[in-house]
């Protein structure tokens, strides 16, 4: 009876699976499911879980990815309003936004296919859009007149208007320029300027080195002059300063101008007869005339 | 059933019965073997379902293609033990999400090998130029602002900051494999847009040499406002910018860089000079105006110390001039003979002036003096 038991719940559990694998079918997230029956498609399950269907040949699913996948456009020519000649590429976040769409307009479902048919839409948005602006909307030292924004959201729109008319079930999440380039017959031009201008460059360096080192040597020598005139005239102003007040003292020196003479020639002899002097003196002159009255005393005795 | 039983007439009953017994007992023990392996298998399937997060990493249970919980919460961390069914119920997704991804832009660099790639990272050796003209085709660069071309490169570090989306809103070929093809693809495409557009508002001169730190932001900036904008749920970490001369011009951007470092290189000189100016100035000045009030001060002083002698000697000198003068000579004397030279010049006995020559020769230079000591 045991054994019974376990041979039935065997049979059932690989019965459930056989009717599992038959009935039923997953959604993964990110994926989005077209249900056909006999070969028309009959609902779209973009939610990730566990689905129904009938078996095969009844039911039929196509998977699609439904997440942004980024498609790079050809590196392609494309003229300008200026006449000017670019070749330009872009990239385009694109996805699967309604998978019962997208299925029968593309061979199986292939993102393969939908990206040549976005080739050709971007390819004509491209021209149309960038025949509309000019060489300096998108090469300009001034970064405000640029206008990769404004260029790059016109081709988007261009595009998107494109897919809904055709109503391919796709949606574009984000286009923008991915190179830009000059045809190469227009390069060499370029390196032919580009070795002009590097030559101007290195003259103009070498005499604006020149002239800029002068002209900072000029700046500093001026300053500096300022500079000790400032101080002189400063240094002026403060003898001065003690002139006027020395004057102020000058005063007390009127009440005796004999004793100030004498005080004042006083201090200029001891100042001037310093070291390697050499003085005559004479012996009558006072004090030295003292000489003379010592010897003439005892004679006198 | 019984009714169409008919043992075999012609076996003893003991044969018949070893035979069902051995019968019976080889399916016993298939059946236990059976069992065993059964419970082995599932045993193995069970234990099989366990799994750990690795450091660096987040993980995403899918059960029939659907996470388990919402938002934030299906995301497991690692330091816990996980398990999950087997597949096809249970699938583990595995999402490097603090874990450093780099990426190259493609657009504006030449093609290069790796062998070429690692020489020019280590000595900066190129490859060689190619013609007078190039093919943006094979060859990419950027156009600058002056309408000049030039190879530049950004290297991106990023890391995953919302792993729903890196992982389940980008794709990249038509596998439906979960990984970061997708979102690498979707950041590098944002970073070659960055450098294209960036350049465009940029001089050669710019990039290369005058303001190559202010390109590097600008880029850095429009790659991260890129990232917000595309909702490509990775943070940038750095953006490292490489910008090179067109090969073919190399030698002209050579000069032209060396003329400008010799013109830096007379300017930094005469900053420096001037610098050197100003400071002797300054000090020169200081000095002046310093000599200045010392001259100011030591001469108000003594005229100052003057004025009170005088006033103290003023009534002694009214008293008796001539003593007074003679005691201040005096007094003065000593100071005034110590250090000098002296010759007394004695009267002449017959009472007649005495003639005294002098023979004057001015002081002898310092190199004359050492000439003739030696």
């Amino acid at each position: 009876m045991k054994k019974n038991a376990i041979t039935i719940i065997i049979a059932a559990v690989l019965l459930v699976i056989f009717v599992l694998l038959l009935f039923t079918f997953q959604v993964p997230q990110s994926q989005v499911v077209v249900v056909s029956r006999f070969q028309e498609p009959i609902r779209t399950i973009s939610e990730p879980g566990l689905c129904f269907k009938w078996p095969w040949p009844i039911d039929s699913i196509n998977r699609f990815d439904q997440r942004v996948q980024v498609f790079e456009d050809q590196f392609s020519e494309t003229y300008l309003a200026d006449k000017n000649e670019l070749l330009t590429s872009v990239y385009v976040g694109w996805r699967i936004s309604n998978a019962k769409d997208f299925f029968p307009k593309f061979p199986g479902g292939s993102a393969l296919a939908a990206q040549q048919a976005l080739q050709k839409i971007i390819g004509d948005a491209k021209s149309t859009v960038m025949s509309r602006y000019s060489l300096p909307d998108l090469v300009n030292s001034d970064a405000t007149k640029l206008k990769f924004d404004e260029i790059e959201s016109s081709m988007q729109k261009a595009v998107e208007t494109q897919l809904d008319q055709n109503n391919y079930g796709i949606s574009v999440e984000f286009l923008r320029l991915k190179r830009i380039g000059l045809p190469e017959t227009v390069t060499q031009t370029a390196f032919e300027r580009m070795k002009r201008e590097r030559a101007k460059y290195v003259t103009q360096a070498e005499s604006e080195g020149t002239k800029e080192a002068e002209i900072i040597k000029a700046e500093a020598q001026g300053d500096a002059s300022k500079l000790i005139a400032e101080a002189n005239a400063t240094a002026i102003r403060i003898q001065s300063e003690g002139e006027a007040e020395a004057a102020q003292m000058l005063g007390v020196f009127e009440q005796n101008p004999d004793l100030a003479v004498f005080q004042l020639e006083l201090e200029a002899v001891k100042k001037s007869l310093g070291q390697k002097t050499t003085l005559i003196l004479d012996e009558t002159k006072p004090p030295f005339d003292i000489f003379n009255k010592l010897t003439a005393a005892p004679a006198t005795k | 059933m019984s009714e169409h039983h008919h043992p075999d007439p012609n076996l003893a009953p003991e044969t018949r019965d070893a035979g069902s017994q051995a019968l019976a007992e080889a399916l016993r023990s298939s059946f236990a073997i059976v069992k065993v392996a059964m419970a082995v298998l599932v045993a193995m399937i069970f234990f099989a379902g366990f799994f750990t997060v690795k450091q660096g990493e987040q993980a995403v249970i899918l059960r029939f293609g659907k996470p388990l919980g919402e938002g934030e919460q299906m995301l497991l961390s690692p330091g816990k033990l996980y398990w999950s069914f087997p597949y096809p119920i249970d699938q583990v997704v595995r999402i490097p999400i603090s874990q450093i991804q780099k990426i190259d832009s493609s657009a504006g660099w030449y093609p290069m090998t790796s062998l070429q790639e690692q020489a020019l990272d280590y000595d900066g050796t190129e490859p060689p130029p190619g013609g007078n003209s190039l093919d943006p085709r094979q060859e990419s660069y950027v156009i600058t602002a002056d309408t000049n071309v030039i190879h530049t490169r950004v290297t991106v570090t990023y890391h995953i900051e919302n792993p729903k989306v890196a992982i389940f809103g980008f794709s990249r070929g038509a596998n439906h494999e979960f990984n970061l093809d997708g979102i690498s693809n979707a950041v590098q495409n944002a970073a070659d847009n960055a450098l294209v557009a960036t350049a465009a508002g940029f001089s050669v001169d710019d990039i290369l040499t005058q303001h190559p730190g202010a390109f590097k932001e600008a880029v850095t900036r429009r790659i991260k406002a890129l990232v917000l904008e595309e909702k490509l749920g990775v943070r940038i970490e750095s953006c490292q910018v490489k910008s090179l001369p067109i090969r073919q011009l190399k030698a002209d951007f050579a000069l032209a860089t060396q003329a400008q470092e010799n013109r830096d290189k007379l300017i930094q000189d005469a900053r420096g000079a001037s610098n050197k100016i100003l400071a002797d100035s300054k000090a020169q000045a200081a000095i002046a105006v310093t000599n200045a009030a010392t001259t100011r001060f030591e001469y108000v002083a003594r005229l100052r110390a003057d004025v009170s002698a005088f006033t103290n000697l003023l009534a002694k000198f009214g008293t008796n001039t001539p003593l007074y003068e003679r005691m201040q000579l005096a007094a003065a004397m000593p100071e005034i003979l110590t250090n000098s030279q002296k010759f007394f010049l004695p009267r002449r006995q017959d009472g007649k002036a005495r003639e005294l020559r002098l023979e004057l020769n001015r002081e002898p230079a310092e190199n004359e003096r050492t000439t003739m000591n030696q």
